[in-house]
C-alpha cells in the first residue's frame, strides 16, 4: 500500500508554486498567429466556389427545368380540339394559312 | 502607444496596433492558458485563438473594464470550453470502447511541469498540478491566475465577473480542497 504524503509535504506541495515566472509565449507566436489568420481571409473571398454554393444553383436549374418541362407535357397533352374555342373546319384552316378558298368557277 | 490608441488602431484594422496587442499580452494570455489547461500546444492553439477572437470582437469591445480584463476574459472562457470538450470527448470514447472492437489504448499525458516554477520545486508542483487539474471550474480559474498568473483579487474579481468577496471565497475553498485531495494522493 503507497505511502499517503505526510502533512510537512502536503504543505511543501501546496506552496511549491511560490516564485514562479510566467511562461513565456512560444518563439514566432505572431508569425503563426498571421499564418492562421491567412486561410480564413481567403475562404470568404472563395465563397462561390464553395460546394453548398453551387448544389444550390444547380438545384435551381434542375427545378426550373422540370417545371418546364411538366408545362410544355400539360400542353402536349391537351387535345387539338380543346386548344381553341372554334370547331377545327376547313375554313378556319384555310383562313389560319391565308389560302382563298374561292372556286376558280367564281 | 496608450490602451485608448491601441484600441482606436485596431478598430481601424491596424496591423501595428494588432502587433502591439499580441507583443503586449502574448506571454500573460500564453502563460493563463497553460496554467488552465497544463499542455502547451493546446495553450499555444487557445492563446492564437484568443487573438483572432479579440481580432473579430475589438469593434463590439464597450470599454466598460480595461482591455487586460477583457482580453484574459477571453483567454478563461476559450481554455474553459477546451476543457469541456475534452473530457466530453473521453467520456464519448470510453462509451466507444464499451460497445466497439475499438480497444485502442488511451492517452495518458505525462506529468505537466510549467516551465516556470522553481527548479527545487519541480517535482512537488508537477504533483499539486495534478489535483487542480480535480477542481471545479471556478475554483481552479481563481487558483490558476492568483498563484500560476499572479493576479490580485480585485483583477480576478473584474476577469469572473464577481466581487473580491467571492474570489477569497474560491481561493479558499480551492486550498481547502487541493489539500483535502493530497491527503488522498495518490487515488
Amino acid at each position: 500500500m503507497q505511502k499517503k504524503f505526510s502533512q510537512q509535504k502536503v504543505l511543501g506541495i501546496m506552496e511549491s508554486l511560490q516564485g514562479i515566472q510566467p511562461a513565456a509565449a512560444p518563439d514566432f507566436f505572431y508569425t503563426r498567429l498571421k499564418g492562421k489568420m491567412q486561410p480564413a481571409e481567403r475562404k470568404k473571398t472563395f465563397f462561390m466556389l464553395r460546394p453548398a454554393f453551387i448544389t444550390a444553383v444547380l438545384s435551381v436549374f434542375l427545378i426550373m427545368n422540370v417545371v418546364s418541362l411538366i408545362s410544355i407535357r400539360k400542353g402536349a397533352k391537351e387535345p387539338v380540339s380543346m386548344q381553341s374555342n372554334k370547331p377545327a373546319t376547313i375554313e378556319s384552316f384555310a383562313a389560319a394559312y391565308n389560302i382563298n378558298t374561292g372556286s376558280f368557277y367564281e | 502607444m496608450t490602451e485608448q490608441e491601441l484600441i482606436f488602431g485596431l478598430r481601424q484594422g491596424e496591423e501595428s496596433a494588432f502587433k502591439e496587442l499580441v507583443t503586449r499580452f502574448q506571454d500573460k494570455v500564453f502563460n493563463t492558458a497553460l496554467g488552465l489547461l497544463q499542455h502547451h500546444m493546446e495553450a499555444e492553439d487557445i492563446a492564437q485563438e484568443v487573438f483572432i477572437q479579440v481580432f473579430r470582437s475589438i469593434q463590439n469591445f464597450k470599454e466598460e473594464s480595461l482591455l487586460s480584463t477583457w482580453i484574459y476574459r477571453i483567454t478563461v472562457t476559450k481554455s474553459l470550453d477546451h476543457l469541456r470538450s475534452k473530457k466530453r470527448k473521453k467520456r464519448f470514447g470510453f462509451i466507444i470502447s464499451i460497445f466497439g472492437d475499438n480497444n485502442l489504448p488511451v492517452y495518458e499525458p505525462e506529468d505537466f511541469n510549467h516551465p516556470g516554477v522553481l527548479q527545487e520545486n519541480k517535482e512537488d508542483a508537477a504533483i499539486l498540478f495534478k489535483v487542480i487539474d480535480q477542481l471545479p471550474e471556478n475554483q481552479r480559474t481563481a487558483f490558476v491566475l492568483n498563484k500560476v498568473e499572479g493576479l490580485g483579487y480585485r483583477e480576478i474579481a473584474a476577469i469572473l465577473n464577481t466581487t473580491e468577496s467571492a474570489v477569497d471565497s474560491l481561493l479558499q475553498r480551492a486550498k481547502q480542497n487541493l489539500r483535502k485531495k493530497l491527503n488522498e494522493f495518490p487515488p
